[in-house]
Formats: structure tokens, sequence, C-alpha cells
């Protein structure tokens, strides 16, 4: 529980920063303070748990989610994920607080921390999930918060958008890859360590990790590789990954820290988590070390070619990207140790050089390395923070860094296989380029000539604390092995080892004096050798040559749209044809079971029903063939009605009123709207559909034959099912049997309110986002607006027309008589009487929360009807139909919520009046207070609100102008 | 026999509302849309409420009386409410553009991009 609460904790931290309400009282530095001291705590808490860790090994926490299918919210916290959460959060403290220097616009800079504190939240999520699919859920969250964080300067800047598309792009690609591969890998698992079971799904990590003979499965070589590529994708190797430099567009803080500390790490996580199944199999090895070794050298060989301060960073994060991931493929676990070294090493030197760079780009205002220079005077703090910095990554001892390059090269050395020549070669190689890159920031940067015209914007002196904090790291971490650091690794890495800062004049270390001092050399070259950098293919056009076929498919397809739905239905029903024909099971829909013999006896109900159907039928033809669209309307409301008699009689009295209610809604709604239609307009339409065109029976025949064949399907399909209907071994036994344990006589009611009750939420959610949909339409989609009052046609144009269409349209009366306008008054109370009974004793009767809510909305539409729109606004003050929205769905969702606070799962039944001990004084009524009660109540709500809000954009008057119709909206 | 009459109503209200959506009249494209609806929970009701002589009701359940099938009615219940959520929505389209182009032939629209 304490691990949940603990990941909670960012994305908590991101929600209140979000919130109106806190940025409005907290201003940037108390913003500041707060994110890095949560940070901070985070990580003090963290290095709490180190006792217990070293003690159990792991700690292992799970909240049950479907354990019936193997998936858990679980968490396990063991060395490796107190590793990353070490860095995730002591890192992140550092990134909070320089953030708050970095921006100068407030509202930027909360915009930002919300943001990369729901990433740190994700990230966190990520390393302490002990579940595959809970991990990926983190793994794909980080993507999303990353997409936003790379393009949170897109409004303005279209390199952040298709920086931030390119990330989001290869790294999702990367995760479709492996979602697959996990879910393979947890279902071999199962295999193995279960084979009784029925359901044989492994998910939790702490049982994949005893499957030690899951790399001879068969399934190896298919899921190995899937993880591989979603790893690959997220860590940035070769050939994906072009994405990370593309992804600089991001705000300085968050490529430190996602693109260089954290999320770019994430794959290797995945790898070092994996490894004690997966490495004993060459081809999990052999990836790792290839590919590994060719992202180390392609980063370094780009990186020092950079003019771009941020891109050499990127290109040289990549490159010990690859050496880490070559160090995890290396056989036997050996290169874990210096893995876990250069991870840290890496996070300290590379977020701090990042931080020095963002510094500089506020100060300056550019990053091109040719343009800057002898900065060390005016930035003496990230001068010393650099060259601190700089030289860890360049490897000089003794800094963090030399202790990294000194444990790679030495796991390096002990690999044997026949091309390990090469693969020193290609190491000694990059390292050198490294080191090359880094005298490059410390020289052309900060030494060397200044630059004339370089106007300096100083910023706070606080910015420089996070930077310095992290070069006191790399300083001292090396110098603090045994108290600190070999602890640490020590519960990260599975099998014993030794840690020494200087372990003599061995040939590692004349090696790594060595590749320092070929890194000078080059440095010395820069010049001449800049020039002659190329490269003959980057995966970076690759990738655009691929977007550009994708861009063209597009294209393509779109041509295909033609806009007419006639086509679309032909080409669906067809399609549905062919996978009838193909599947060959279009002869058994054809045979069917046996026709029931004709049941001779037709009892009265039945000759109900069949006159109700009659009925719908009739009005259905009937709306074909009036041409006038009121009476169309009111024909469709007559088979509304009548489809609800049929419920009623078919037993089921809630939704037969449900059905009449929202019938008879439909049927207002569409009166009203007709009402807003211009007339000729209609007549228009009328006209050229009926009599016009000299062709119209040519698409009168079409069109009847499309909707012939389409009737004729669904009549087959129907029978086949009236012939074939389920059996009632269903749940619904269940629900007859236990609907009086929530106190409610009408089972559907029990159903709706109860034990479905997250349906109904969400139905009601959807609801209300239809009904915001209408609004949002007709307030910003009615551009052209103006004199479109209904009735008022241009003079002459009416005459064109066939007399007999314009004297069935113009006829309309108004509604408003006195005798309309009493009635309309007497039945509001009315109705909301009806609803208020509805709802508290729709637990006996038909009836809920949802048609009371119908009910009011009726009788509210009956005033916009017979008063019109501007007297019915005035005359209902109370009624703001936004504002009762917000308010059901608030007392829906709290009501939802409420019963986790006392120990229920969500929307769990509660008994209010038993808790207040009323039961007895309002069960004399014939009442129960119960939860169910007040969602119904909340549902009426909502539902009012709803369809006040479709009816108020529906009945709108067109004649006035966009700003008075979007104040009334809100 | 119901049975046949009901399959033939339900394809018949279908066809009838598929026509609808063919036409040009965006006006009855709408009131179409909205028959197909009706036309599928007609369908559900039919396919799943139809054993049982009373309605769902706990007591008529103690009654030892065989009622119709809740479940079924709840899923309505819910389908109905949320058609016409989306046929509000439907309206509220048809509106627009007979606002903006100033007609309800879809033919004459022509420029739905912009």
């Amino acid at each position: 529980m304490e691990l949940a609460l603990f990941t909670a904790v960012p994305f908590c931290l991101a929600l209140l920063l979000a919130t109106p309400f806190v940025r409005r009282a907290l201003n940037k530095s108390s913003q500041t303070i707060l994110t890095a001291l949560v940070f901070a705590a985070l990580f003090a808490w963290l290095i709490g748990t180190l006792p217990r860790v070293q003690e159990a090994g792991a700690i292992s926490q799970t909240l049950s989610w479907m354990p019936s299918a193997g998936i858990s919210l679980s968490f396990y916290l063991d060395g490796l994920a107190l590793l990353f959460g070490l860095i995730i959060t002591g890192i992140g403290a550092l990134i909070f607080f320089y953030a708050g220097f970095y921006f100068d616009d407030a509202r930027e800079h909360s915009r930002f921390i919300v943001w990369l504190s729901a990433f740190a939240g994700a990230m966190l999520a990520v390393v302490l999930s002990g579940n595959v699919l809970m991990m990926f859920i983190a793994w794909e969250l980080t993507s999303v918060t990353s997409f936003i964080l790379i393009g949170f300067k897109g409004a303005d800047d279209a390199g952040a958008r298709h920086g931030a598309f390119k990330a989001l792009f290869v790294t999702g690609a990367g995760a479709l890859a492996l979602i697959v591969g996990l879910v393979m890998l947890s279902a071999a698992a199962g295999q193995l360590l279960y084979p009784e079971q029925e359901i044989r799904f492994a998910g939790d990590f702490a049982s994949i990790l005893q499957a030690t003979t899951l790399h001879q499965h068969e399934w190896y070589l298919l899921f190995a590789v899937l993880i591989l590529l979603g790893g690959f994708t997220k860590s940035a190797q070769f050939p994906f990954h072009f994405w990370l430099p593309g992804a600089m567009s991001a705000p300085t803080p968050a490529s430190a820290y996602l693109h260089s500390a954290t999320m770019v790490k994430a794959g290797i996580y995945l790898f070092a988590r994996l490894s004690p199944v997966m490495h004993p199999n060459e081809l999990w090895t052999s990836s790792l070390l290839t590919i590994g070794l060719v992202t180390m050298l392609v980063g370094a060989y780009f990186a020092v070619k950079q003019r771009d301060l941020k891109g050499l960073l990127a290109y040289s994060t990549v490159s010990k990207l690859g050496a880490i991931v070559a160090l995890i493929g290396l056989p036997n676990q050996s290169g874990l140790k210096a893995a876990f070294v250069t991870i840290i090493a890496h996070a300290l030197y590379k977020s701090a050089l990042f931080l020095v760079a963002g510094a500089i780009d506020h100060a300056t205002g550019m990053r091109n390395i040719d343009r800057l220079g002898g900065l060390r005077e005016k930035m003496p703090v990230m001068f010393w923070v650099t060259l601190i910095s700089a030289l860890s990554m360049a490897g000089l001892p003794f800094l963090l860094g030399f202790l990294a390059k000194e444990t790679l090269l030495d796991a390096m050395l002990h690999y044997t296989a026949p091309w390990t020549q090469l693969v020193m070669i290609i190491v000694i190689v990059s390292t050198a380029f490294t080191a090359m890159a880094a005298y490059i920031l410390i020289y052309d940067v900060f030494l060397g000539r200044p630059r004339k015209r370089l106007h300096i914007h100083q910023a706070s002196g606080w910015i420089g604390l996070g930077p310095a904090l992290l070069a006191v790291g790399s300083l001292c971490l090396g110098l603090l092995l045994e108290p600190i650091l070999i602890p640490l690794l020590e519960l990260a890495v599975p099998k014993s080892f030794e840690l020494h800062l200087f372990a003599g004049f061995n040939d590692v270390f004349i090696l790594s004096l060595l590749v320092v001092a070929a890194g000078f050399l080059l440095f010395l070259l820069r010049k001449s050798l800049i020039r002659r950098i190329t490269f003959p293919l980057s995966g970076d056009a690759v990738y655009r040559e691929f977007i550009s076929y994708v861009e063209w498919a597009g294209t393509t397809i779109l041509h295909a749209q033609s806009g007419f739905v006639r086509y679309y239905l032909v080409i669906i029903l067809g399609a549905v044809a062919a996978v009838l024909i193909l599947s060959g099971t279009l002869s058994d829909v054809a045979a069917g079971q046996q026709i029931l013999p004709p049941n001779p006896s037709v009892s009265i109900t039945d000759l109900a029903k069949i006159f109700m159907l009659f009925l719908t039928v009739a009005a259905g033809l009937l709306t074909i063939f009036v041409r006038e669209h009121v009476r169309a309307a009111i024909a469709y409301g007559v088979i509304g009605y009548a489809i609800g008699v049929i419920f009623l009689i078919n037993h089921a009295p809630d939704v037969a009123l449900v059905q009449l209610l929202v019938e008879t809604m439909a049927t207002v709604l569409i009166i009203i709207m007709l009402g807003r239609i211009r007339t000729d307009a209609r007549v228009k339409v009328i006209n050229s559909l009926w009599t016009e065109r000299h062709d119209y029976r040519l698409g009168l025949l079409r069109d009847l034959g499309i909707s012939i064949v389409i009737g004729l399907a669904v009549f087959v399909f129907s029978l086949n099912a009236l012939q074939n209907r389920p059996d009632r071994h269903s749940i619904a036994e269940w629900h007859l049997a236990n609907a009086k344990a929530v106190n409610t006589d009408d089972v559907v009611g029990a159903i709706v309110a109860d034990f479905r009750g997250t349906d109904t939420l969400l139905e009601v959610t959807v609801f209300t986002t239809a009904a915001l949909g209408v609004l949002t339409l007709l307030a910003r989609g009615g551009a052209r607006r103006g004199s479109l009052a209904p009735g008022k046609a241009p003079g002459g144009a009416l005459h064109e027309f066939d007399s007999s269409v314009v004297d069935e349209i113009q006829d309309a009366t108004s509604l408003s008589t006195p005798f309309t306008r009493s009635v309309s008054f007497i039945v509001l109370p009315i109705a909301i009487l009806i609803g208020v009974a509805q709802i508290l004793y729709g637990g006996s009767g038909p009836g809920d929360g949802f048609t009371a809510g119908v009910t009011i909305g009726l009788a509210v539409s009956l005033w916009y009807v017979v008063l019109g729109y501007n007297e019915a606004k005035k005359l209902l003050p109370w009624f703001r139909p936004a504002l009762i929205v917000r308010l059901g769905l608030v007392i829906a969702i709290a009501n939802a919520l409420f019963p986790l606070l006392i120990g229920q799962g969500f929307m769990g039944h509660v008994e209010f009046d038993q808790a207040l001990g009323i039961y007895d004084i309002v069960g004399s009524f014939g009442l129960h207070i119960t939860s169910s009660l007040i969602f119904e109540v909340a549902i009426a709500i909502a539902v009012m609100g709803g369809l006040g809000i479709i009816i108020e954009a529906i009945a709108y008057p067109t004649d006035r102008s966009q700003d008075a119709f979007e104040a009334a909206a809100s | 026999m119901t049975e046949v009459l009901f399959a033939l109503s339900i394809g018949m209200l279908f066809g009838i509302g598929v026509f609808q959506l063919l036409r040009r009249d965006l006006i009855k494209a709408a009131i179409g849309f909205a028959i197909l609806f009706s036309a599928i929970n007609l369908f559900f009701v039919t396919v799943g409420a139809f054993e049982g002589d009373f309605a769902p009701y706990v007591s008529n359940v103690e009654a030892g009386r065989q009622t119709s099938d809740p479940l079924i009615q709840a899923l309505i219940l819910t389908a109905i409410v949320v058609s016409f959520g989306s046929f509000s929505l439907v309206l509220g389209f048809v509106n627009i553009i007979s606002r903006r182009y100033d007609t309800v032939d879809s033919n004459d629209i022509n420029k739905l991009k912009h």
C-alpha cells in the first residue's frame, strides 16, 4: 500500500498544481519550493527503505485487480528499482528547483511543472511496477507526457511539434511490439510455473523471474525480439536513435530529466529487469551487445559534429545508452556492475551539462557552439560545473566518470569471443570521441575567445544550485565508494563484485589514460576532422521517407471518399455480404433452426402486439410519404409510442416509460428545430426530392433497392435471432434473487442504479457529453448566421415553388395562446413533483432518476415551445443548464467515490439511513435513503441539465449575435 | 406467428430508416436515424425479454411468478438514453448545416472541409 501511495504522490502533485485555485494561491517561487521539497522527500523516503530492501531482498506489495486473469496492481521494490527510483526522485528535485529559475513566465512555468510532475509519477510507476501490464501502462504514460513536454513550445514552433510527433511515433511503435512481447512472456512464464491451472498468466515480475527455464521456451525467439524492439526504441538505440536529437526542442529542464537521466533509461531498466531469465540465450545477449556497440559508436561519432550544444549532448547520450545496453548484453551478466555505475555517473554529469546548456541558452539566447565562447568570466559557476562534469564525461581520474569508464573497459576486456578485438576497438574509439566532445564543451564554450556581440541576460544565482550539486556528486561519489555506492550496487547486481576507484597501474588504467589522451589529440584536430564527418544514411531520412509514404497513402484513400452516404452503405453492405458468403455461415443463417410451427392460438395480447406493430410500420411509411417535415416528425412520434406500448405488453414497464418520455422529447426537439430552419430551404428540398428533378425516379429506385436489401437482411437476421433466443441461465437470475438486498422492488431499477451502476454513470457521462457537443456545435459552428429568422424568407423565392407545398409549410400558427400558456405554467410544477416521486419511489415502481430528469426537461421544453426562447429564459432564471449538469455530475462522482472512503468498492452500496439511525422514520414513508437514491438524484439533475442545454441550444433564436449566445451558454 | 411479424416489422423499420438516410433531405435523414434506433431497441426487447408473464419485480418473484428478463431491459434503458443523446447531436448537426449553408439538401453541401 505504501508503495502505491508513494507512486501516487507525483500524480497528486500534478493534479494539485493544475487546479486554478492552487495556481492562483501559490506564486512561482512557492511552487518551485513545493515541488522540489516533495521530490526531495520522496528521495529521502526511498533512502529510508534501503535497510528493508537489504534485509528482504525486495519489498513486494499487491493490490488485487483482476486476480482471475493474473493481473494485479502490484509494486516491487528491489535494488534495481531502488537505484532507478533514487535517480528519478533525486535528480527530479534538482530539476524542479532549476525550472523555477529557467522559466521567466510564471504561467509557462506552472504548466511545465504540472506535466513534468506527471511524467515523474509515470516514470516512478515504470520502475516500481511489479506487474508487466501495469508497467506497460506507465511506460506509455511516459511516452505521452514526454510528447507533451517535447512539444511544449509547439504553439509557435513547428520544429517542436515535429520532434514531439517523431518521438511519440517511434516510442509508440516500439511499445506496440513491447505489449505483445510482454503478454507472450507472461503467458510463457505462466505455462512453466503453473502447468495445472486453467488460467496460466504470470504477469508479476516476482513470478516471471522464477521461471528459470524461460529461455528454452518455444516462443522465446518471438517475445525476446518484440521486447528488444520495445526497449531499443525507448532507449534510442540505433537505428531508432534519431528521435532523441529531435526531442531537444523540449525546454532544457525536460531534456535534462527525460532525455538523459530517466525516460531513455526505461528500456535499459527493462533489459536489466528481465536479464536474469533472458540472458542465458545467445539471441538476447548478442542482440544487446551488437546494437549497443553500434549505437555507442554512431552516437559518439555524430556528437562531435554537432554545432548545437544540446544536439551534442543528445548524441553523446545516445552513445552512452548504447554502452549501457552493450554492457547488459555481456554474457553471464558480467557487465551489470559496469552498467549501473555508468547509469549513475551518466545521470549525474549529463543532466548537469544539460542544465548548463539551458542556463547558457537562457542567458545568451543561443546554443550554437560556433557563436559561443569565453563564457568563463560571465558565468563562473557554470564554468566550474561544466569543467567537473565534462571531465567526468571524458573519464579523467578520479571523478565518477572515470570509475564508469574503468568498469566499462574492464568488463569489455574480460569478454572473450572471436571478435573481442573488434569490440575493444569500437569501445576505445567511442570513448575517445566522447572525451573529445567533453573537451569541446569546456574549451569552445567557456574558454577560447570571448565573443563581443554576446549579450548576457543574468538569471538568478539560484539557477546554479542544481547543476552545482550534480557536479559535486560527480566529484565526490567516486571517492565515497564504501559508504554510498557499494551498498546500492550490491542490491542491484546479482553477483558479488569488487569495486575500486584505483586498482593499480594495470592495463585497464593504462588504456583509460590512453583514451583520455587520444580524445585530446582528436580535440586538437577538430577543425579539420569535423568537416569530414559524414554518414551516408541517417535514420531521420528513412523516417521522413516513411512518413511521406504514410501521407501519400492517406491522400490516396481520401480520394475514395465520395461524400455520398449511399456509396458508403454499398461498400459496407458489400463487405458484410462478402464476409458472410466467404465464411460459409450464410447457408446456416438461411437454413436457420426450423421455423417453429405456427402457433394457431392467437391471444388478446398477441393481437394488441400485432396492432402496434402495424401502427409502427404504417407510421414509418408515413414519415416517407408526407412531404411536410412537421407531419413526418409527428409520425415518427407515433412509431416511438407504439414501440413503447409493445414494451409495456412485453412486461418491461421501466423501458416503456423511458421510451415514451424519450420519444416525446425527440419529437419535440425535431419540431423546435424545424422552427429554426429557413422555410425556403425546406421548401426547396421537398420540391427537389419529389417534383422538381426530371430524373428523380432513378434516384428513388436506387435508394429503394438499397433499403429493401438491407430491410430483407435485417428481417432474416432477426427472424433467426428470434428463433434462437438465448436461454435464461444468465446473471439475470442472480439479479432477480438479490435485488431485495438493496431494498428495491424494481429489479431493473436495482440493476441500473446499483448492480451495474458504473454503466449508468458512464451512460450519463455520454449523455451530458452529447449535450455539450450540441452546445459547442451551435455556439461555435454558426459563423454565418445573421438574419436567418424563421419564416422571413426573401420574397419572390417562394413563388418559384409548387404552391401546395408553400401552403403546407406556411399555415403554422402561433402556439402562444392564453390557454397553452396557462397549461405550461401548471405543467412545470406538476412535472417537478412527478420527477421527485419517480426518484423517491422508483424502487417500487417504474421510473428512476433518468425518467425524472426527462419529465422535468419536457415541461421546461414546453415553455420554450409555447413562450419562445426569450420569455422562457426570463421566466426561469433558476434554470441554468450548464451549472445543473455540473452539479449532477459532481454529486454522482462524489457518491461513487464515497464508498471507497469507508472501505468498500467504487460505487458500493451504502445505506445512509441505517448509518444515521433514521431507518425506521423514513421507512414509515416507504423510503430508503441509500447511495442508489443519491445516485438517482444525481442522474436526474444531470439529465435535466443536459436536456436543458440541448433545448436552449436548439431553440436559440438565430437572429442574435454570436456573443450574446455564448454569454448565455456560459 | 408473432415472431415472424416482429421480424418483419423490424426489417421494414430498418429499411425505412435506411431509405430516409439515403435521401437528400437532411431533416428526414435525422428522422430515419431515429427510426433505426427504435428498430434496434425493438429488436433487443423482442429477442431478450420474452419469457415470463410478469414485470421483473421482487414482489412478483416472491409470489413465484415467472418474470421477464431484467438484465436486457436495463441494457435497453441505457441504449435508449445513449441513442437519444446521439440523436440530439444529429439534430445539432442538421441545425448548424442549415444555418451555414442555407440548405437542408445534402447535395448542395459540397465544402464541408471549411
